[in-house]
This record gives C-alpha cells, structure tokens and sequence, in this order.
C-alpha cells in the first residue's frame, strides 16, 4: 500500500494538469481583462454622476429614461440573449474591441464640453483606462489568434455634430454614450467571465482515489 | 425696325430726364419707390436682413428716408414701424436688419417699404412714395407627427435678459409640459400648432447652459428640448493703473471682474486689450488682470491708455492717461546694512535704484521690536543714505526696515528691506526689588532673602548671578560673600542674633547692578510684635555682666531699648569671648526680657474688594524710607509663597491686586517701615477676605454632661487660615416636640407640630452651649453651626438625642443586683444541674429500649424473661387482690427481687391464679401522656387503691396517685422487700378495653374512658386470668413469667 503512495506521488510531477511551466494560454490576460472592466464600470459610475450633474436637468435626474432616439452612430450594447450565446468567442471579442474604438472615440470629444480642469482630468483619466482595455482586448484576440477588426476607410468616427444638431440634442447624445458605455462594460464583464471559463483547462485539479485494504 | 429698336432707347434717355425736370418745374409729387430686392433671414440670430434699392434715381447722391413695416401671421397685423435715413446713392443696394424677438421659425412675417426724399438741396418732398409690395418672412419647418420643435435651438444670452421661446407641435401631440431645469414653465397659444413661452429676467445657472425641456404625455417620451446659455453680465474693469520701475517697462493691472466663459463652444473667457492712443499702438493682453507694455520711445512722457474688455455679447472699456515720471514705483532698496554704535545705537545704510544723484528719493525708516513698531522716521535722500538709531535697549533684537518712493511725485512706496539686529549687553541699570523673612530657630535668625527678577529693561542682558555681601555691623570687618547662580530668586542665610546690613547685587556679563541693601536688627525675627520707640538706658554702663543686665532687665522691662550697645554685647558677643554657655544663657534668658519692651501688633480686619484690598496704615516715625506691605499668595498652603510690595516713603495706602486672590481665602497683610538704616520694622498686621463665603461645614459637636434635663454642646473651633470668612457666632438649633425655649432663645413653630429653638453665640470664642430645661425620655434634635457675614454654614441634618429617664439610676441600682443574683443562681443551678435532674426529673426507660428485649433474643431462653436489674421501673404500684385488704396486700407480698428474678416462666399465673394474693403493680410513665393526666381521662387510670381497692384505678387525679405511691406503695414495697410479687407490663400503645368494658365492668373496675391509655403496667402473676383472657384488646400485655408477648 506504501508503495502505490510513493509511485503515485513520484509521478505527480508527470500529470500535465499540474504541470504549470508551460505557456498559461489566454487565461491570465482573459482575468485581467475581466478584471479591468469590473474596475472600469466602478470608475464610469463616478464620472457618469459628475458629468451628468455637470449637463443638469433632466439628464441627472435618476428616473431620467428617455427613450433611444438618434445616437445611432453608438454601437448598441443590448443584444438577444439567444444570439448573444451563439456568439462565438471570435465574433464576440470582435464586437467588444469594435464597440470600444467606436466608444473610446466619442468619449474624447466630452473632454472639449468639460467646463471645469477637475472634470477633464477625470475624463481623460477614463479614456487611458479604457484605452488600456482596448488594448487588453487586443492582448487576448492575439492569445487566441484571431486578428484585430480592420477600420474600414472613411468610417472613421468622428464627433462631428451636423450644423442642425441642437446643443440639447448634443446633450442627449452624451447622455448616450455614457449610458451605453455603461452598457457595454456590463456585457464584456459576462462575455469576459464567459470567455474565462471556457480557456478554463478542464483538469485544473486532480483527485487522488486511494483505496486502502486492510490496514 | 433696327432704326426704330436704337431710337427707342435713345428716346427714353431724353425723355426721363425731361420728365423729371418737368415734374420739378411742374411742382408735381415725384416718387422714388424703394425696391426690394432681397430679404433673408438669419435664424440663429434671429435677424431678417433687407436689401433694397432706390430706382430711378437720377442723383448722384440724394438724402432720403425710408418707413419699413413689419407684419406678424398676415400682413396687416403690423407689429414694427421703423424709419430709417441715409444718403443714398445712385444704384446702391440698400440693407437694413431687424431683430425678431419670436424665433423666425415659428410665424410667419411680412415686410413692406416706403421712401421719401429728406435732402435740403431739392425741395421737400411732402409725401411718402407708395409702398413696396409686401414681402413674406419665413422659414420652412416642416414637424414630424408626433414630435415637438423647439427655437430657437441654443441661445446665447445675458443673465437679466429677456427671451420668447416658441414650440411647434407635430400632429397628435397634445399636453406637453416644459420645464426650465426642473420648474415647470408655461406658455401662451399662438396657433393651433405653435405656442410660445416669454422669460423675463433669465439667471446664470451653469457654463454648461440652462436646459429647457418638454415632454408630450400622450406619445413617446421622449424629451424635447432647447439650451439657453445664459451669460453673466460682463464687467468693467476696475482700478485701472499703470506703472514703471525701470522706465522700461510699464506694468498694468485691473481687476477684471467676473468670468463671462461658456461651455459649449459657446463663450469664450472675456478678452481684454489696451490701445495707447498717441501711439496707436494695440495689444491684446495674456492675462486677465495685467499687461507689461514695453516703452519703446523714450521720449514718450504722456500716455493714454484705453482697456477695453469683450465677449460674444457686450464690450466695455476704461480710460487713463499719465505722465511716465509720475507713475514710478522704486524698487526695494537693496544693501541694506546695521551697524551697532554701542549698545544704545545702531546705524543704519542703504542703497537705491535711482536714475542719478539729483533724483530726490523719500524713504521711510521703521524700528520694530517684537512685531511692534517702536520707531518710525521720513527722510529726504539720494541714491545711498544712512539713518542712525539712538535710545536701544541693550541686549535686544531689532528689526529695521526702509521703503522709498519719488520725492517729488509720490506714487507709491517701494516694497520694504529690511534687516534684523541685536544691540549688546550692559550692567543692569536698577537695584534688585528684594524682601526678606526672618525667624528665630535654635538662638539664630534663619533669615529667607527674596528678590524680583529685574525686568529685560532693567538687567540689560541675561542676568548670570546675585551676589549676597551680609556685613555684620558689630564687625564691620567681617563680611560674608554669597553668590546665587541665575535664575534662583531667593535663598536662605543663617544669621546669629547681631545686627546685619545684606547687600544684593544681580550680575551679567557687563557689569553689576546697583546694589539693593537691608538692615537685620537682632529683634527681626519676631513678627509679632513692634518694639517701641524708648529711650536708650542711658545709665546702662558697657561693662555690665550678664546677670546684672537680666537683673536690670527684669526690673525696667518696658524701658530697654535693643538696640542699645550694651544689649548688643550681651546678645552677640559670644563668638567675640568664645564662650557658648553665655550665648545660650543670653539668648534665653536675656531676649525674654528685651521681648517684654515690645508690643504686639493686633491683627486688624479690613474688607477687600473683588479687585484687591485697600491697605492703610499709620507712619510710626516721621523719617521712614519708605513701606513694605507683604503678604502670602497661598495662605491656605505650607508654600507660603511670599508677595510684598515697596512703597515710597510719603505713601500710607495702597491697593493690592493680585490675579491669585479668591474669594474665601483669608490673606494676612504685614506692613513694615523701613527706616533710615534700612532696618524693617513691622508696623500693622492686616487681614481680610476679597469676598467672604459662608462656612463650607458645620463644628463636630460633642455631647457632655448628659442628663435627663440637660446636656452640654461642645466643639472646636476653626482654624483661621482656613476660614472661609471671619466666623462671627454660631448659632444652636433645638428641635423637639412639646418643648419650651429658654427665654433667650428664638421660637418657631414647625409643620409637623414641633418647635425649633434658636439660640445665638455672639462670641465666637465661645464653643459650648448648655442645653438645659428638657424633658426626660424625649427626643432632641440640635444642629451647631457658624454664621458669618456672608451667611451660615451648611443646613446638615440635625443630631438626634433622647434624654435618659429621671428613674433610670434608681431602677440601675436594683435591675443591676438583681441580675447579679439570678446569675448566681443559674450559675448555681448548673454547677449542681445533675443532683438537680436527680431529683426533679430523672430519666424515662423506654421499654421498647429496653434491655430485656435484647436479652430474650440472645439467650433465646423462653423461661428467662427479663431481669429486674435490667429495668429501671418509673412507678412500682402494688395493686392488692380484689378481696385483700390494703395492708394485707402489703404483708401478704413475697420478697420482690427473689420473685422477679427466680420464678421460672411455667408459674406464670393462669386462669386460676387469679384469685391469687399476689398483688400487680403499675409502672407508670406520666412523660408519655400528661395531657392525658391532665384532662384526667385515662383508660387505666387506677384509682386510689385505698378507695377501690382491687379495682383498675378510676377517676384518679395524677398527682393523688403520685402521691399514694410516693406515700403509702412505695414505702410499703420498701417495708416488703421480699414479698412475691408479679409484673404484668402493659403497653402503653394498646387501647385497652374497648369493646369488651362490659365484661371488664364485671370482673374490674370499669373504666371511664377507653382511649388514651398509656400506661404501663406491670400485672402480677396472679392476675385473675378470666380478666385477662377477656379483655383481650390489650395484646401487647407483657405477661411477666408467662414468656409471651
């Protein structure tokens, strides 16, 4: 019985789910960059209140709920439950990277609203962060091989508001995209928490089934 | 027809300016109708722009004037009339813009023109041409079904301004509600589809604009909404200057009042540019409050400066011209050097920026000393100057400081430089305030010395050290040297009995101060008392021995003056003859007699204020140097910590202040004179209070002589130090039921029906009361406590006391004899209590205890039933034969020991010994039942054998029958020892006889009752057996012989 201990512990070394030297694959960067968009949605709900208050009424009112009118250009979170579990892990981490560059783009023009230095430094201070997540997103579409979505020419977002945009309707839009953002960071922390336990290896712990026979 | 197509031309070119001319020869109306030619509208503005011209205008230039209208919805609601004038020229396009307060959006306009001609060259036209055509204003917007347009889109405003916004309603929406950030607004209907909504006097909200928001309830929710931005009022500069330090550079400053700066792309921060006007010169400034305008011409004296500040809204400006040179601010001057004279002066140099030596500079010198400012002086200088400091204080820091500014056209002051220094040390200018305090210990003067430290005005520096010279004046030769180390304010000497002059001096690094001297005579020590002014004993010789100066002393006690030489020799002259028995002897025998010349100084009370006390003494002598007046700061505590003042020689009062004196507190003021040879001699004693408290706590009363009638109260008293005012009396309560007050006393009556009496002690020496005509065994309550003039002690609880009873004593010398005997007798009783169980109550056998039962079980002998020794019989009754009579019964019974102990079992009597002579006894046990003797119902109850003899005793008291047997059986037993006698014992647990009395009543004596029969029997053996056999309910008899139970 000693015996078949001391073999089974001498070639533990040998069973390929604890032998943790090799490459970690995706896993690492797929937490971090869950973990990132936990840290941003914490980050966005300061900055959304102080923005808002900062547009005033209605938009910082808390039952303020307009329906979704223009602001197409935002690329929209919500999504089917069904065909957002079909998504495949390819297709998903594309959305998540297209919606930040798109999102990341509009949010730099809030900084040119800001009225006052603190609200600015805390606008771009989000946008480093978020840039950060691109990036992150980035990191794991090259883990996994796929290749980064190529913008397309002249599709380029730009906050170029028409001549007939009201500053009202500049307002709305702001309200918008904060709220979208919010959105959005909300969807990648499921698909991220998804993705992490897809990457998971299936033998990430090993149970030793002893039988003893008579001592 | 080519001819005819030139002609015509031609034609007209001749004809028109005929026409003209005609019309003016004619004096006919000539008009000039104005054409429009375009109007356009600018929405965000709000503005419709009109461009018009003035055909047919024959003039080069023609000075005209136009009327425009404006109508509202259709043309002839007619809301603007405007006339307008301006030379007009040949073919020139005129334009004209009108501002429309409702968004251009919203309504429709029109727009007509009319002209006349206003030129004084031609002749007044005296009508106005015809009107243009009208002319409609508008702007196409089309309103989706269900949503809601609101103009104008953004605005940009001033805060008090008014604004009309206007909504277009789409198809289906009705019951749309606004609100303006989040009150809610309310508009007027213009049309079916438009409405429009005035706000006056709009207010600054945000940067980010004032949102303005309507919501249709019945569609969507979706907000509609407008942004007015609205602007604070821009302000005009204020304190508009400008100045130069090196003439090279102007320096211009402004408050620029509030920030007009919008989000939104909105506004921008307000601008501000100075124009010079006699350069032309205009430059727009960086800053918000200041512009450096470089001086390019030198030869520029005069400037004009125009600040003109702008936003999107409003431009102000202000306006300052100057002469250069009258606008110099200097710089600091720099170089600043201090130099000290000696340690009362310091000079002082300095250095200025300046553009030559004939330039005339003002500059302003300050001295400060901690922050104030001591010293302060103008001077007219040039270019370098120099001021000098007198009058410092030694050993102090300083700070000098120097500004300048223009002479001759002051504008401002330079900014200061300034520069910190120290002025040397010097001796100490004044003598030490010093004190002393004497006491005779052991035939010595420990003499305390005190002194005030000097203040930094007086020690000049930092004091290192006091030095003590103690002269002796009988040997001036002999001066002692002390030194005291800084920063001790005291120290102790001890001195013999001579007469000593102490000089202190306080020492720094300079020098010494004036030194501070105090004379000690040999009678400093005693505070108590003040020596009189008397005559020297002339006739004292110097060579007077001891005892014959004690001898003169004691005869003349009031006549001896201390001072005088002879005493001096005697009371300090031991070290000089070596001899230590006669400093004793002098010091205790002689100092009582020079004692017995003083007089003791009474304490005298005076009343202090909250401020302090008013002290005010009478001058002994006619030559003082001056007064002391010193007193404890802490009366109350061992560290006197001793306070004195010095006063002038011509001064009798004084007020003492002090932050340390509390209400409550007694504080004892000594005044001394000092006299010419510096020598303090007490003069008055003084004490009081700043405020007088009552008493904190009552006196702990005891009780003496306590009688029935009256008892004594008696406490100690105060301690004066620590009295919180000067205790004037006490005053005694009594309270009691039912109780007269001596005459002297106070009655009153309280609510629960008792009487208080109040006696008062005027004297407050006197600390006992006699409590007297009181009733015995009463209650007494009594309550001692001190009034002053501030009120009485404490209201405590009163200290109860009954009064003894008047007989009390008697009733003591019997109560206390008599227990003395009964204790005797106890003690008695129980040094004998054995002989006396012996006899009043010997010990009860229990038969169930008894040792037969043992025995018959050991020695399982039935024939042996019990011996007689083992038995402790209570009662032995011998019953006679029913027939026999008494004596008979007692002769006739055989020896009692040989029948117990030898008859065997099988003579145990039967039926037949019935008739037998022997005669039964009763062993009686009266401790098992005595309530049964006492109700006298006992079954068994045997009556006096003499009465019914042969019969179970009947209807017999107990004590009869103790006695018969006492008396008569057990003599007779004692007089038949050897009579044959059977016992029969009968439990006392059976119930004899119930049930079956009537066969007993037939063979013996019947008895009364059946229950509580307790008795034990011992039947003889010969009881008649038919008794037995029938009465049966005694089954636990013991039949004695028989071996059965």
């Amino acid at each position: 019985m000693l015996a078949c201990l001391c073999t089974v512990l001498w070639h533990l070394p040998a069973v390929p789910a604890l032998n943790r030297t090799g490459d970690p694959g995706p896993g690492p960067s797929i937490q971090k960059t869950y973990d990132l968009t936990r840290y941003l949605e914490h980050q966005l709900r300061s900055l959304a209140g102080t923005y808002l208050n900062y547009l005033g009424p209605p938009f910082n009112e808390p039952d303020f709920n307009p329906p979704r009118l223009g602001a197409e250009t935002l690329p929209r979170a919500t999504v089917n439950l069904e065909v957002w579990r079909s998504l495949n892990d390819k297709l998903r981490l594309t959305q998540n990277y297209e919606a930040y560059s798109h999102l990341l783009c509009y949010l730099r023009g809030l900084n040119r609203q800001a009225a006052t230095a603190e609200l600015r430094r805390s606008l771009a201070h989000f946008c480093t962060s978020l840039q950060g997540l691109l990036g992150s997103i980035a990191g794991v579409m090259a883990a996994l091989g796929y290749p980064l979505p190529q913008p397309l020419p002249g599709t380029e977002p730009a906050w170029a508001p028409g001549p007939a945009h009201s500053d009202f309707l500049q307002k709305m839009d702001d309200f918008w995209l904060l709220k979208e953002l919010q959105t959005w960071l909300w969807r990648s922390a499921k698909d991220f928490n998804r993705l992490k336990k897809k990457m998971q290896p299936p033998a990430a712990s090993v149970t030793l089934h002893l039988e003893a026979h008579g001592f | 027809m080519a001819f005819s197509a030139v002609l015509h031309p031609a034609f007209l070119l001749v004809v028109l300016p005929l026409k003209a001319s005609l019309s003016e020869v004619l004096g006919e109306p000539f008009q000039l109708i104005p054409e429009i030619l375009t109007v356009s509208i600018q929405s965000k503005l709000q503005q419709v722009n009109l461009q018009w011209t003035v055909p047919n205008l024959t003039h080069q230039e023609l000075k005209m004037g136009f009327q425009i209208e404006i109508s509202r919805m259709n043309a002839s609601n007619i809301i603007w009339v405007e006339d307008y004038s301006t030379t007009v020229k040949r073919n020139q396009v005129l334009h004209w813009n009108w501002k429309s307060e409702i968004p251009l959006e919203c309504v429709t306009h029109f727009i007509r023109i009319r002209a006349m001609v206003d030129d004084a060259n031609y002749p007044p036209q005296n009508s106005w041409s015809n009107w243009s055509s009208w002319k409609e204003v508008s702007v196409q917007v089309s309103v989706a079904p269900n949503t809601l347009l609101i103009f104008p889109k953004s605005k940009l405003l001033e805060e008090g301004s008014n604004v009309t916004i206007c909504l277009l309603y789409g198809q289906y929406l009705y019951n749309v509600s606004c609100m303006l950030q989040k009150e809610p607004i309310h508009g007027e209907q213009l049309d079916s589809h438009v409405s429009l909504i005035k706000l006056n006097n709009v207010v600054f909200h945000s940067h980010s604009g004032t949102n303005i928001y309507c919501q249709a309830m019945n569609a969507t929710k979706t907000p509609f909404g407008t942004v007015l931005f609205v602007s604070k009022v821009l302000e005009e500069p204020k304190n508009f200057s400008c100045e130069t330090q090196d003439f090279k550079t102007l320096k211009c400053s402004w408050e620029p009042g509030v920030d007009t700066a919008l989000t939104w792309s909105q506004q921008d921060s307000q601008n501000y540019t100075l124009y010079e006007s006699f350069s032309g010169r205009s430059e727009l400034s960086d800053h918000r409050n200041s512009h450096n305008w470089k001086i390019t011409e030198e030869s520029q004296e005069t400037y004009n400066f125009t600040l003109t500040t702008e936003n999107n809204l409003r431009k102000r400006s202000v306006n300052i011209i100057f002469n250069l040179t009258h606008r110099v601010h200097l710089k600091a001057p720099h170089d600043v050097t201090l130099e000290t004279v000696d340690a009362k002066k310091a000079n002082m140099t300095w250095k200025m920026h300046s553009r030559g030596d004939n330039y005339i500079l003002l500059c302003q010198v300050e001295l400060q000393h901690e922050t104030e400012v001591i010293h302060e002086c103008n001077v007219s200088v040039h270019m370098s100057a120099s001021y000098l400091f007198s009058d410092l204080e030694p050993d102090t820091e300083y700070k000098a400081r120097v500004r300048c500014a223009d002479a001759n056209h002051f504008w401002k002051w330079s900014d200061w430089a300034q520069k910190a220094f120290s002025t040397p040390e010097a001796a100490p200018s004044q003598a030490l305030d010093v004190w002393r305090q004497v006491r005779s210990e052991n035939g010595s003067h420990v003499v305390t010395l005190f002194w005030k430290p000097l203040l930094k005005s007086q020690a000049n520096g930092k004091i290192v050290s006091y030095n003590i010279v103690v002269e002796n004046q009988d040997r001036p030769s002999e001066a002692e040297h002390y030194s005291v180390q800084a920063p001790a304010l005291g120290t102790q000497l001890s001195l013999d009995m001579c007469s000593y002059k102490i000089h202190i001096t306080a020492n720094n690094s300079m020098g010494v101060s004036p030194e501070s001297v105090m004379a000690l005579s040999n009678d400093s020590g005693h505070a108590s008392y003040r020596v009189n002014k008397v005559e020297a004993i002339s006739h004292l010789k110097p060579r007077l021995t001891l005892m014959s100066l004690l001898t003169e002393l004691q005869k003349n006690p009031g006549i001896v003056n201390p001072q005088s030489p002879a005493m001096k020799r005697y009371t300090c002259g031991q070290k000089a003859n070596g001899v230590d028995m006669l400093r004793s002897h002098t010091l205790q025998q002689c100092y009582p007699s020079v004692l017995a010349a003083k007089e003791e100084v009474h304490e005298k009370r005076i009343k202090g204020t909250k401020d302090g006390f008013h002290i005010s003494w009478e001058p002994l002598s006619g030559d003082a140097l001056g007064y002391v007046v010193d007193w404890c700061a802490h009366s109350r505590d061992q560290h006197c910590d001793l306070k004195w003042k010095n006063l002038g020689p011509n001064t009798t009062s004084t007020n003492i202040t002090s932050d340390a004196f509390k209400p409550g507190v007694r504080y004892n003021f000594r005044i001394f004179e000092k006299s010419v040879q510096q020598n303090a001699q007490l003069l008055e004693k003084q004490t009081g209070y700043t405020q007088e408290l009552a008493p904190l706590e009552n006196p702990k009363v005891i009780i003496n002589n306590f009688t029935s009638n009256s008892f004594i109260l008696s406490w100690p008293g105060y301690d004066s130090d620590f009295q919180s005012a000067f205790i004037e009396g006490y005053r005694v309560y009594l309270k009691s039921k039912e109780m007269q007050c001596h005459p002297k006393g106070k009655r009153t009556s309280l609510s629960d029906n008792s009487v208080l009496c109040e006696y008062e002690i005027k004297d407050p020496e006197q600390k006992s009361f006699t409590v007297e005509n009181l009733q015995p065994e009463s209650l007494y309550e009594f309550l001692v406590t001190p009034y002053t003039s501030a009120g009485q002690g404490p209201n405590e609880t009163f200290t109860k006391v009954t009064t003894p009873d008047e007989n009390s004593h008697m009733l003591l010398k019997i109560i206390l004899p008599m227990t003395l005997c009964v204790l005797l007798i106890v003690i008695a009783c129980y040094w004998k209590s054995q002989w006396v169980k012996e006899k009043c109550y010997p010990d009860i056998p229990n038969p169930y205890k008894s040792s037969i039962l043992s025995l018959i079980k050991s020695k399982k002998n039935p024939h042996l039933i019990m011996n007689v020794k083992d038995c402790i019989p209570d009662v032995l009754e011998v019953i006679n034969k029913v027939e026999g009579p008494k004596t008979q019964c007692i002769v006739s019974g055989k020896p009692h020991n040989e029948d117990v102990s030898i008859k065997p079992p099988s003579s145990v009597p039967t039926e037949d010994g019935s008739s037998g002579p022997v005669p039964f006894m009763f062993f009686e046990n009266f401790t098992y039942d005595q309530s049964a003797f006492d109700s006298g119902s006992h079954g068994l109850n045997p009556g006096p054998l003499k009465d019914t003899p042969g019969q179970l005793g009947l209807l017999t008291p107990p004590d009869k029958l103790l006695n018969v047997l006492e008396k008569d059986y057990m003599k007779s037993l004692a007089e038949s020892p050897t009579e044959e006698t059977s016992l029969i014992y009968v439990s006392q647990l059976a119930s004899p006889m119930c049930g079956d009395k009537d066969s007993l009543v037939t063979n013996s004596p019947k008895p009364v009752h059946c229950s509580g029969y307790k008795r034990q029997m011992a039947v003889p053996g010969r009881l008649p057996s038919l008794a037995l056999s029938e009465s049966n309910s005694l089954t636990s008899m013991i039949l004695l012989g028989q071996g059965e139970q």
